[in-house]
């Protein structure tokens, strides 16, 4: 009996989990400047970001420069890179109200629950009263914040989302850069009469395959079609919806997608572009250091170029308009907000874009310069300085957007829809039901 | 009868485990139970919903149902793999005079492996680009027909899932029911020889009767291990493509911590429990009336 009662170890994980669940409260996210003096102690970062990454190291290296002023103060950065895990441990550490001072988290549904019971402090009076908000990028604050366009995160960096594509491989199936998302699919079959696969895509993580369904709606309603969307106050069955239903059908009628994409990774697809194999792969600008300097493949290097999103004249959004992020941002604990969080956080965002320039990405601030590396191709220049000639509409990724159990089976139906198993049609109804039965939690 | 003194032992030494046993696995449960009759997303407030959350999983979720096909699915593939993967090696290996040893060591080899490698080794040995070994020994016997993305294929998703976690715990079982071939009293199978008994009728009559408590003990094992599968499948395809590898468990995890819907996970949870335990009463009864037959 003992053997089967342990079959209800899960159960146990999810109740464990919640043990320590309490409806909790905290200070008013209003209160920027709280009073006291700054005791040094050691403050908490949850974030999902690469642990040798860029963000990780100038923060540690800024953390380490704060200390030699503050004895007693460090920076414990937690990093859970894997995102789907990440999104667990947040979300139950904030069931158990167990948030550290810092976590990261994108402006999701479930973010936006949190901001209104005042877990998390307004960034935007944060950031106004330590006087660096006027150096960030509108486009990078604008991608933090929620629908009534209140900010509680932080952006720590700006990426650019391009059709990275291989000029040798366009030109041996006499394709050209499409002038129209709807060119996309006859382009797949030229390329695959060719003998080349036209799309690398990380089947595996989802979210790529997931930021296609978002293109056809961006350039024929603009970002607003997403909002509705989710609140089902739009339909996949509008004459939108359809168009980017049918749209995914075609890229996968048309073999668009690498076969058997859906099992595979990140560095599955990236290594099919950076291979020759595939000719289009659809990435931002934090791979540059793999697509445009000495690193790439130098069968390959010269022939690389990329192309934006393409758009045409009857578009609701300019063609400089395109998925522009700032990544998962930083919200600030407003329960453990006290002036030793604020005056690190004054140092740490004082410091931060310089250093972070410096290593060759684009700061979401305007108030630096990008250094470009010396092992750059010319590549990488072209595709930083995009970002000066950037719209104002931005193309928001849907995994941001959709309530949780919307995005989890718009993503799994989207993959049954790419390789065929589903019909439009059914694909429609699921989505239009699913979004019916779970948006009224989210967005009442 | 135990005098005082002995009773009073047994009990100190008894109560901490049970105590354990009790806040660790029973507890949990009773919490599910409650947790089942609520809406709760972890940060709003708890809403009383009564049966709303069972009426959904039975009669409204269409995944669910999904999931739970699926769980059968993997459950008997596991089962054929493990237990009659491990009987036939058992019953090899008895008839083996040298090297059953290096033989019990390899098929045991798999089970000591950490679950990650063995989901990331068969994501490459299905592979279709760049090509694995099951694609590529399926070209070199001129099979190249068959060449597939198993793991991206609606209709072979599940069986490719279900087979590393078979694979993986046949070495385990085939141990158990090899130590137990072991115990059969030789004087019986020579009686039995004696008698004109060939080695089906030595193994139905003579051997097969003799280790019933231990098949029955390994037959529960590996069905509840099977029903509580997850990290293999969860690992590989996270239950995809759509949900062709969705499990239960699989399902739970993903209503509780993706969509933060613990209430409804928690209904999931205490299905499984009952699922389990249903299980378990079945084999029970089913090998108890063969045996009393």
């Amino acid at each position: 009996m003992k053997k089967l009662m342990r079959t209800a170890a899960v159960a146990a994980a999810v109740t464990l989990a919640l043990a320590a669940c309490g409806s909790g409260g905290g200070n008013p996210a209003a209160n920027v400047s709280p009073t006291g003096e700054i005791k040094p102690r050691q403050i908490s970062w949850l974030l999902s970001r690469p642990a040798d990454g860029a963000v990780i190291n100038i923060m540690k290296k800024v953390a380490d420069e704060y200390a030699q002023t503050h004895p007693g103060f460090s920076l414990n950065l937690i990093t859970t890179p894997d995102r789907p895990s990440y999104i667990q441990k947040y979300e139950t550490l904030a069931a158990a109200n167990k948030l550290p001072e810092l976590f990261d988290t994108d402006a999701t549904p479930f973010a936006q629950q949190l901001a209104k019971k005042g877990t998390m402090v307004d960034a935007e009076k944060l950031l106004k009263d330590l006087g660096v908000y006027d150096t960030y990028r509108t486009n990078a604050l604008n991608y933090q914040r929620f629908d009534d366009g209140s900010l509680y995160m932080i952006p720590f960096q700006f990426e650019l989302e391009y059709f990275w594509y291989n000029k040798a491989l366009f030109q041996q199936a006499g394709v050209s850069v499409p002038k129209s998302l709807d060119d996309i699919p006859a382009m797949c079959t030229a390329l695959r009469k060719a003998g080349i696969t036209p799309l690398a895509l990380d089947g595996q993580d989802q979210w790529p395959l997931e930021r296609y369904v978002s293109y056809q709606p961006f350039r024929d309603a603009g970002p607003d079609f997403v909002q509705k969307l989710k609140k089902g106050d739009a339909k996949f069955s509008d004459a939108t919806g359809q168009r980017t239903v049918n749209w995914i059908s075609q890229l996968g009628g048309a073999s668009c997608f690498q076969d058997g994409f859906s099992s595979q990774g990140y560095s599955d697809a990236q290594n099919l572009f950076t291979s020759g194999k595939a000719a289009m792969y659809n990435i931002g600008t934090w791979e540059l250091p793999s697509l445009a300097t000495d690193k790439l493949n130098p069968a390959v290097r010269s022939d690389v170029d990329y192309f934006t999103l393409p758009a045409t004249p009857t578009s609701a959004t300019a063609a400089n308009e395109y998925v522009a992020t700032s990544g998962i941002g930083m919200a600030v604990n407003s329960s453990t907000f006290d002036p030793l969080v604020k005056d690190f956080l004054k140092f740490a965002l004082a410091k931060y874009p310089s250093e972070y320039a410096a290593t060759g990405a684009l700061s979401p601030t305007t108030n630096v310069q990008t250094t470009i590396p010396a092992n750059a191709t010319p590549l990488y220049k072209k595709a930083i300085d995009q970002a000066q000639d950037l719209g104002t509409k931005l193309a928001m990724p849907w995994d941001t957007q959709l309530d949780p159990t919307t995005n989890s089976r718009l993503q799994q139906e989207l993959v049954l829809l790419a390789q065929g198993n589903v019909k439009p049609a059914e694909f429609t109804s699921t989505m239009d039901s699913t979004i019916a039965q779970n948006a009224p939690k989210f967005f009442k | 009868m135990l005098p005082n003194r002995s009773r009073l032992s047994v009990l100190v030494f008894l109560l901490p485990p049970l105590l354990l046993y009790g806040v660790a696995v029973l507890f949990p449960i009773l919490q599910s139970l409650f947790l089942s009759f609520f809406s709760w997303n972890g940060i709003s407030d708890m809403e009383f919903v009564g049966f709303a959350n069972y009426v959904r999983m039975l009669t409204g979720d269409s995944v669910f149902w999904h999931s739970f096909i699926n769980a059968l699915g993997y459950l008997s593939i596991c089962l054929v793999l493990q237990l009659g993967g491990a009987l036939f090696v058992a019953s090899l290996l008895t008839s083996l005079r040298r090297g059953a040893g290096i033989i019990k060591t390899l098929y045991l080899l798999p089970a000591v492996i950490s679950t990650v490698a063995i989901a990331f080794l068969f994501v490459r040995i299905y592979s279709i680009d760049p090509v694995g070994l099951l694609n590529q020994v399926l070209g070199w016997i001129g099979l190249g027909g068959l060449e597939r993305p198993w793991l991206s294929d609606v209709n072979t998703v599940l069986t490719a899932v279900s087979a590393p976690e078979g694979w993986r715990f046949t070495g385990l079982y085939m141990l158990i029911i090899y130590a137990a071939l072991l115990a059969v009293p030789q004087e019986l199978e020579e009686a039995a020889r004696l008698d004109g008994a060939n080695q089906w009728q030595l193994f139905t009559k003579i051997r097969f009767p003799y280790i019933r408590p231990v098949w029955i003990t390994t037959t529960i094992m590996a069905t509840t291990y099977g029903l509580r599968g997850f990290d293999i499948p969860y690992l590989m395809t996270n239950g995809g493509p759509g949900q062709s590898s969705e499990l239960l468990t699989t399902y739970m995890y993903k209503t509780a911590f993706t969509s933060t819907d613990f209430g409804y996970a928690s209904t999931i949870s205490v299905f499984i429990v009952i699922e389990c335990l249903v299980a378990v009463g079945l084999i029970l009864l089913m090998l108890k009336r063969k045996a009393d037959a």
